[in-house]
């Protein structure tokens, strides 16, 4: 027997072993630099203000008109405005969009000092790129903007799946050419600080249907007031969902057990089997001067299992009106004082 | 609206509607006996439909038909692989849990694999009772292989660019040790695969060594393995390689730092020993008996994405122009409407812009990484955790093996074989984090549970046992569990023959036990997904087996034969399809049985004068049978497992070959096959979707009848399908040429009759729209709001007035256009001096560089509506994902024996 080639073979087999299995490996990419988003966009022209006065104040104005809640503008001139994020889709309670608000408080009016517009942006996961507090520059040539559902936005035309035209989200891709980040985000900026509209007078201005005017929505307001669905009899009165349902739940009850024994009966913001066609459920949230506000929250994110407290709480998001004022809360610590996520969940 | 847009977007529909294949590295073809490289057998295990890689070299047709048309995924009969038998030294190594045997395990190792004996079903043998596919038994003792050395270098375009093999073999010494030895290696990285974004990096071995004492005894242990990554092509739709402008566009890489990086590589790496005892009474009477260990260890990575993060893939649908409008729609697909939305114009412009620069249409990779990056700072997420990540399929298994056979020649005319076998397997399947892509650790629950039963509850828990575990690079998560297959097996063969008749009778008996032990206790499974919990009978399902085969052939003289032959089988089902989830729980499927199959053939064969051939023909009945099919289901956005019982298939076809040889320089050839292989029934189905409880599954496992408004159980409308990616009927001319050394061949091939992978989903009774009558016509009969047309295109189901079942139509499953292909080689053969040889061979596939080759393919498990009855922009069922036949390609072989 030849030996040495067959020692040569097994070291062969030795070194080859060791050699195989380490060809994708790969070090972490340096992502210095990297960016989704336009980088030349010139100094702002415009204001949101204006672009709502331009293109979301009046449907007889637009390009498009689906109805008077729905219209929309091609833009096709450079006319650049610049916002702070101060909402974004982190809790995916809100979806493909982000808001930017400017405060000008050397305007003019009162209405010019303070102005939010939705951006619709067709992807899931938008927060990493607009965190809040991140100033953004937006050019609006070859984007549409209008008003979805009466409230004002930047996107493009698309097809629901009713079949309705609508002002939609714009291309993902758009964000190349149309959208800029300014600067690093400042989670102190002064765009974050929510209206309060908690006391009395805040309260009061809600039950005024006169402001319920584009200068208004969307703006970011903190609410304050006792979730309906939960009060009294309520708790325990189900409310019926449709029966085809994903889950095969019916009612939105919920109980458990509380720490000294007895049955808690309850319900959480946004059981599945209420969604509407939005995939969205509404709640009610009772202020203490008897008017309310919808409180729109929805399915399948971390809000929407919390557990609907009895007792008042500060609500902050984003306030918008249709047939009457709807807040959508950005994330769970939205609600103040917090809700504990665990409650009515299983002690691991 | 601008120029063009109707023209690209007619251009994509008509595309799509054209025809498809499987990407096949191709034929290694030495100056010994032809051998199929490892892609083309079923290396790739993801692939769903394998070519046959059996074949018998009694059998003219046999002998030639898959190697010729290996490069379309040709498989003999269309029956799948896992009817085929392979045995290593005598011992099955048919991988008990997938039924198919995996040429990846000797992958590689070429010139230690030749001395194979390839049968048919029915022919006599001395290792088992082999599967309708036929068998083969490779030899692999030490002492068979001939003294001397061996080297082969190959190059080629292919899955690999270079391949080195150098084989060392003593023979036997005088005191009755002989020992064997191969290495090879084969190579491709990213920028010289055939196919872009892939790579290849293999290495084989193998050792024997063999002890002979006197004439009678001898004992041998063989072992090898071929530790192998390779990264992996992805099939798409026929308006993303419109777009990419080939089609070989691979959307699983991408750029990372500026280099290619692949999503999808594949770990593999199946060690074997096989330890051998012969055992020689007298010349006609053999007692072989083996012992045979595997540890499999297999595993694939795959891009995962938590919470609500945007889906990666680049060809996800979302990004393709065809999801602005539906290009489809004679109505939307017209200038007056796409004036009248100029916005869609515009989109599908710019998306088909941005199609059209190579970084966009694939992974950037660079992104997951700063996404992941950015999360972990956001100062609104307390705990950041990875959004993108690379994780890893492992599918491991441990297998023992102990057979026996025993083969005696009576006499002239009678000899029989007998054996038994017994087979222990192991099935570990778990995932691990193979990257965090610098992202934080993340919470091992599942994010589908989490959107239906919120992130704190127990539903959403992977391992209520560890809940709520932190998972880092290299940890397990997801799901754990063992699959357990036990095995025992007689068998026996029989053959008389006489000058005039040959006839052979085989049967064998079975018993099979099944059963899944859980690592984890998922939250979704709390009671039957731990352990045992929650199976049947004693934890095992047990399924009893056997056939018979049966055939007669009449010679009246040395020039003609006539071959009779039939044969019944039940088998026990797969272990891969047994279980309704196997990921999340134990529970069996339901109506788990054996499936049943009946085969008959008969065949001519003939010599006259310089010509020889052979006709056949054959016809095969399967009976309840179970597949099962796991996928990512778009549709309800979860992972789901979707399972057939009772499922009854026909196959039947005629198969010729004959050969002409006027003098010992030139033989010409011609063979071909016309075949059908269809599905004959409408079989029960069982769906189970990833993080739904069961109370919520067993729900969805129902349908809703039309007319009585009461639940039915599920269905597949499958009747008339016909199985898919393989041509189903092939012809072949081949010309060959040799003089002085010198060999010529040029081969000229036509296949046709091969049809798109159906979707059962699709097909689901739940899915597929059924209709009451909405009225009588004058004569009494039934009237519904569908056409026949439409019922034929798009499927349906018939109710009558009373609600009892009328008649069902599966969706049109598209039949691919018939391809030719052109192939030759080349190879000379060399004396050397001091009695060394060598050889070359160069041989070239698909001459005339035909990319339209259509191999393979699938449908999108996605309807085209929404709920509301609305038609979405993008029409799956126009889009399904397609491969093709490998363009022009070579193989350069050079071997040196000294």
């Amino acid at each position: 027997m030849n030996h040495k080639n067959l020692l040569a073979i097994l070291c062969c087999i030795v070194a080859a072993l060791g050699f195989s299995g380490c060809y994708n490996d790969f070090d972490e990419a340096d992502t210095k630099g990297y960016t989704v988003t336009a980088t030349g966009i010139a100094e702002p022209n415009t204001t949101i203000y204006a672009v709502k006065a331009k293109y979301c104040a009046n449907s007889s104005a637009a390009g498009t008109s689906a109805n008077s809640s729905n219209f929309w503008t091609l833009v096709e001139a450079d006319e650049i405005f610049e916002g702070v994020v101060v909402a974004n889709d982190i809790s995916g309670n809100l979806y493909q969009s982000v808001y930017l608000r400017e405060l000008r408080p050397e305007a003019a009016t009162e209405a010019e000092r303070d102005q939010v517009l939705m951006l619709g942006i067709k992807s899931s996961c938008l927060y990493p790129y607009f965190k809040l507090g991140q100033r953004v520059r937006v050019n609006l040539k070859g984007l549409y903007v209008g008003v979805y559902s009466k409230a004002p936005k930047v996107g493009t035309p698309y097809f629901t799946s009713a079949g309705n035209n609508r002002l939609g989200p714009m291309l993902f891709d758009a964000l190349r050419t149309n959208v800029q980040l300014i600067g690093e985000p400042n989670p102190d900026a002064p765009e974050l600080q929510p209206i309060d509209l908690t006391d009395a007078k805040g309260q009061a201005w809600i039950k005024d249907s006169s402001n319920q005017t584009w200068q208004n929505c969307p703006i970011l307001a903190t609410v304050e007031g006792k979730m309906k669905e939960v009060q009294g009899m309520a708790a325990k009165n189900p409310e019926a969902g449709t029966e085809d349902t994903w889950e095969g739940v019916y009612e939105d009850i919920i109980t458990f057990t509380n720490a000294d024994g007895t049955t808690q009966y309850s319900k959480i913001y946004a059981p599945e089997c209420l969604r509407d066609a939005g995939y969205c459920v509404d709640r009610t949230i009772q202020f203490a001067n008897g008017s309310a506000v919808t409180l729109r929250t929805g399915t399948g994110n971390r809000i929407s299992f919390l557990v609907m407290p009895f007792d008042s709480r500060k609500y902050t998001g984003m306030l918008t009106y249709y047939s009457g004022w709807q807040t959508v809360l950005r994330d769970a610590d939205d609600i103040y004082p917090q809700i504990d996520p665990t409650i009515g969940t299983p002690d691991f | 609206m601008k120029k063009g847009t109707l023209l690209v977007a007619t251009i994509l529909a008509v595309a799509s509607r054209a025809s498809a294949q499987t990407p096949a590295d191709s034929l290694a073809v030495d100056n010994a006996d032809f051998t199929f490289t490892e892609s083309q057998l079923d290396e790739d295990n993801d692939a769903q439909q394998t070519i046959s890689a059996i074949s018998s070299k009694k059998d003219p047709y046999l002998s030639e038909v898959g190697y010729a048309f290996s490069a379309v995924r040709f498989r003999v009969r269309g029956y799948d692989n896992l009817y085929s038998s392979s045995y290593l030294n005598g011992v099955n190594m048919n991988d008990l849990e997938l039924g198919r045997f995996s040429y990846s395990m000797i992958g590689g190792m070429n010139d230690a694999t030749r001395n194979k004996e390839g049968v048919g079903q029915m022919d006599y043998n001395l290792f088992g009772v082999t599967g309708l596919g036929g068998g083969d038994n490779i030899n692999m003792r030490a002492g068979q292989y001939a003294a001397g050395n061996k080297l082969t270098l190959s190059g080629c375009n292919r899955n690999y660019t270079l391949r080195g093999q150098f084989t060392h073999a003593t023979g036997f010494n005088r005191k009755g040790w002989a020992a064997a030895g191969m290495v090879g290696y084969r190579w491709a990285d990213y920028n010289t695969a055939y196919i872009e974004g892939t790579f290849y990096n293999s290495f084989s071995y193998f050792l024997a060594v063999e002890k002979r004492w006197g004439d009678r005894h001898s004992l041998n242990l063989s072992t090898f393995g071929a530790p192998t990554e390779r990264a992996q092509q992805g099939a798409s739709t026929e308006e993303a390689y419109y777009l990419a402008n080939s089609h070989y566009y691979n959307p699983n890489w991408g750029y990372q730092n500026g280099k290619k990086r692949n999503a999808r590589v594949v770990h593999d790496f199946q060690p074997t020993a096989i330890l051998t005892w012969d055992v020689k009474p007298s010349a006609s009477q053999r007692l072989s008996t083996s012992l045979a260990y595997k540890y499999s260890m297999y595993s694939s990575s795959a891009l995962s994405w938590g919470d609500n993060a945007a889906d990666p893939r680049p060809d996800y649908y979302k990004n393709l122009p065809s999801s602005i409008f539906n290009i489809y729609n004679d109505n939307k697909n017209t200038h007056d409407y796409l004036d009248a939305n100029p916005y869609l114009t515009d989109q599908f412009y710019q998306l088909t812009e941005f199609w059209q620069t190579e970084r966009n249409r694939q992974i950037d990779w660079d992104r997951l990484y700063y996404i992941n990056q950015q999360n972990a700072q956001n100062p609104q997420n307390s705990n950041g955790e990875a959004l993108y990540y690379v994780e890893r399929r492992h599918n491991d298994q441990q297998a023992w093996i102990l057979n026996s056979t025993w083969s005696h020649s009576l006499n002239a005319r009678h000899k029989y074989a007998v054996g038994a076998e017994v087979n222990h397997t192991k099935g570990m399947h778990y995932k691990t984090m193979d990257d965090l892509l610098g992202g934080n650790p993340i919470t091992d629950i599942d994010k589908y549970a989490s959107k239906d039963y919120g992130r704190y509850s127990s539903e959403a828990q992977n391992d209520l046992n560890n809940p709520n575990r932190i998972i880092g690079e290299g940890d397990r998560f997801g799901y754990n569990y063992n699959i357990y297959v036990n095995r025992a097996k007689a068998w026996a063969n029989y053959q008389y023959s006489s000058s005039h008749w040959t006839a052979v009778a085989q049967g064998h008996i079975d018993g099979t036990g099944i059963a899944r032990e859980g690592k984890m206790r998922n939250g979704r499974y709390a009671n039957n997904s731990f352990g045992h919990d929650g199976q049947r009978d004693g934890n095992e399902a047990r399924f009893l087996g056997g056939g018979l085969k049966a055939s007669l052939t009449y010679s009246p003289n040395r020039n003609h034969s006539i071959l009779l032959a039939a044969s019944l089988s039940s088998n026990a089902p797969l272990a891969r399809n047994a279980f309704v989830a196997p990921r999340d729980q134990n529970n069996f499927v339901d109506n788990l049985t054996n499936e049943d199959i009946f085969s008959a053939e008969a065949a001519y064969t003939f010599t006259a004068g310089k010509v020889t051939g052979k006709v056949g023909g054959y016809y095969t009945i399967f009976r309840h049978g179970v597949e099962q099919t796991a996928f990512y289901n778009d549709q309800q956005e979860r992972f789901t497992y979707l399972t057939m019982t009772d499922v009854d298939r026909r196959h039947y076809g005629v198969e010729a070959a004959v050969s002409y040889s006027p003098d010992n320089h030139w033989t010409i050839t011609a063979l071909g096959t016309w075949s059908d292989a269809a599905y004959t029934n409408n079989p029960h189905a069982q769906i189970s979707y990833d993080g739904l409880d069961a109370a919520t599954n067993e729900k969805l496992n129902a349908c809703t009848n039309p007319v009585t408004g009461a639940a039915e159980p599920l269905r597949v409308v499958a009747d008339g399908m016909k199985v898919g990616s393989t041509p189903l009927a092939a012809v072949m001319l081949s010309v060959k040429y040799n003089i002085n050394y010198w060999f010529f061949e040029v081969q000229g091939k036509y296949f046709d009759r091969a049809y798109l992978q159906f979707s059962q989903y699709r097909r689901l009774s739940s899915v597929l729209k059924s209709y009451a009558p909405s009225s009588f016509d004058a004569d009494g009969n039934m009237v519904y709001d569908v056409t026949t047309a439409e019922l034929e295109e798009n499927g349906g189901i018939l109710y009558n007035a009373d609600g009892s079942y009328n008649a069902s139509y599966s969706p049109k499953q598209e039949k691919f256009d018939g391809g030719f292909m052109l192939d030759a080689s080349i190879g000379k053969s060399i004396r050397l001096k001091r009695g060394k040889t060598m050889s070359i061979n160069l041989q070239a596939q698909n001459i005339l560089n035909n990319t339209n080759l259509r191999t393979g393919g699938y449908e999108q498990n996605r309807d085209d509506f929404y709920n509301t009855g609305e038609e979405k922009a993008y029409q799956f069922s126009k889009n399904p994902k397609y491969y093709y036949a490998n363009g022009f390609n070579f193989f350069l072989n050079i071997g040196l024996r000294f």
